[in-house]
């Protein structure tokens, strides 16, 4: 209620976050789309291809950093959802840290899996 | 117009009739009053009877009231009434309510879109009932409390939520230096008065709050009406930078303007135009603007 | 106050005759976010099978990351599948540009027609792209 706004716990930075990854992701989601759809059709897709691609410095650094940023957008989407919806208190707690762990857990997996499809490392 | 004549007859007669007796002026002119409504009343059930489709309109209310048995599961009464050109959704709910039903509750005050009494939920839409024009509606009418806060009876629902979220933003003015002389006037310049303008016309309706989304969800969400009242005296360049500074703290918290999802919802049902969306946008900005520079 | 009645939410998203186009532009660009979302936790499960590829049989194409894939593109179901994902991330592209531009307070006023627009817009997209993503070998 009105009385009780003591904690001032700032959503402007995520709210900006949110904003500065979407305007990365425009331009990366749909390039990958055309890439892997349209230039190289998702059938004829084979490991070495991919190996091929992600071998590239340029290509590697743009691709893990669209895993992270669609991470965040993601997950950060969903927490707000689930705010705008009413969640409060503890369950709210809850759902911050399950949403966060899983896409740290997203984030790691998603490193992985490009260092094993890379000659880079 | 044949009922004008009418009454300018009945009312010539009913003169005669009460000047013999020995009364006190006042007495006199009561006793004419009640005279002339029984036969106005009288006039009415005849037009009332003669009533055909073409000119009246079915009104149907939500009804429901907590402390009547038979009424505490809500339900729908239509009321039938004579339209006239110019008539507006509370001109028939008072017309509904003085023929029909004396019990029929809902709230209104001047009838001039200031006082912000009687925000209605109008065929499917939040309106403010003395701005709404019966000719622009479909019959039938259906007239509901406003959404999202609790009825208490009939059209009237609770609004302590609503103005505690407004008094949430200190809606008033508070000038960080007031001038030596107490009486001397804060000047404002002309386009400063032209920003906060549009956001000034607020009549405190809760037509916007009850229209929103999120509002309805999150339940500590400020609104677009307290953000909006926010933005009036944060905008104002009379208050100073403290001020502001303060006023910025309310509005950037995580239940303040970034819940606002641009639904647009508010700022279609405004009855006074305010831009909401677009004041709530600007705040979002100059909150992260403002943010940006303690980086 | 004694007492009062609340009628829940029914009157949301019961009434969703009544939505205008902002709310529209909302309950889409939501829906398509969990969609992808969701999607983008599976894309990553799926690539997961690049893990430890052995580098003799990715030689001879047979490795997992390379049949899995191919496997899954043999499905007509993946195909349609694909042109939904298409349809779902195309509209979300759109309406955040428009949705960025009402962050920056640009063209407020067209909201509901900016909304129309993507809503075209994707249509079309998708529609040109069938032939691409429904032709190809199905094996």
């Amino acid at each position: 209620m009105a009385q009780h706004y003591s904690s001032f716990d700032r959503g402007g930075r995520r709210w900006l976050f949110q904003r500065l990854t979407a305007v990365f992701l425009i331009g990366v989601l749909a390039f990958h789309f055309m890439l892997l759809h349209f230039v190289n059709h998702a059938a004829d897709l084979t490991f070495l291809g991919t190996q091929a691609r992600m071998s590239q410095v340029s290509y590697f650094a743009t691709m893990w950093l669209f895993l992270v940023t669609a991470t965040f957008h993601g997950v950060n989407g969903v927490y707000n959802a689930l705010v705008n919806q009413g969640l409060t208190g503890s369950r709210k707690n809850a759902v911050k840290y399950l949403l966060g762990i899983a896409g740290l857990l997203l984030v790691v997996q998603g490193t992985r899996v490009s260092l094993a499809m890379t000659t880079l490392v | 117009m044949s009922t004008q004549i009418e009454q300018q007859e009945t009312e010539t007669e009913a003169d005669e009739e009460t000047e013999p007796e020995v009364e006190s002026p006042g007495e006199r002119r009561r006793a004419q009053r009640d005279e002339r409504q029984a036969i106005e009343e009288a006039q009415r059930e005849t037009e009332e009877a003669s009533l055909d489709d073409e000119n009246t309109i079915t009104l149907k209310v939500f009804r429901y009231d907590p402390e009547v048995e038979g009424k505490q599961e809500p339900r729908f009464d239509d009321f039938r009434v004579p339209f006239h050109k110019g008539m507006t959704v509370l001109d028939a709910l008072i017309y509904a309510r003085d023929h029909y039903d004396s019990s029929l509750t809902f709230r209104h005050s001047c009838r001039q879109a200031v006082c912000g009494s009687d925000a209605l939920f109008v065929n499917g839409k939040q309106r403010l009932g003395c701005k709404t024009q019966m000719s622009e509606l479909d019959d039938p009418v259906r007239i509901e409390p406003l959404p999202h806060q609790e009825v208490v009876k009939d059209l009237v629902v609770d609004m302590e939520h609503f103005y505690d979220q407004m008094e949430a933003v200190e809606p008033y003015f508070d000038a960080d230096e007031t001038p030596d002389d107490k009486l001397e006037e804060q000047r404002q310049t002309r386009e400063n008065r032209e920003k906060v303008k549009m956001s000034t016309r607020c009549i405190w309706c809760g037509a916007c709050m009850s229209s929103c989304n999120i509002a309805a969800g999150d339940n500590e969400y400020l609104g677009p009406a307290a953000i909006n009242k926010a933005y009036r005296f944060a905008m104002d360049e009379r208050e100073g930078e403290n001020r502001k500074q303060e006023r910025l703290r309310i509005i950037e918290q995580e239940h303040g303007v970034w819940r606002c999802q641009t639904q647009f919802s508010c700022t279609e049902v405004c009855p006074k135009d305010i831009p909401l969306t677009e004041h709530i946008q600007e705040l979002k900005r100059e909150a992260v603007k403002n943010n940006l520079k303690f980086w | 106050m004694s007492q009062s009645y609340n009628r829940g939410t029914v009157e949301d998203f019961g009434r969703w005759r009544e939505f205008s186009a902002g709310m529209w532009a909302w309950i889409f660009h939501k829906f398509t976010g969990w969609v992808l979302v969701g999607y983008l936790f599976t894309h990553i499960a799926v690539l997961s099978t690049s893990v430890g590829v052995d580098p003799a049989s990715a030689q001879a194409g047979s490795d997992l990351y390379t049949s899995t894939i191919s496997g899954l593109e043999s499905l007509l179901i993946v195909r349609f599948l694909e042109v939904g994902l298409l349809a779902v991330a195309v509209f979300h592209i759109l309406n955040g540009i428009r949705l960025l531009m009402v962050d920056l307070g640009v063209g407020l006023e067209s909201q509901d027609k900016s909304f129309y627009a993507s809503l075209l817009l994707t249509g079309a997209i998708v529609v040109a792209s069938v032939p691409t993503f429904l032709g190809g070998k199905l094996a």
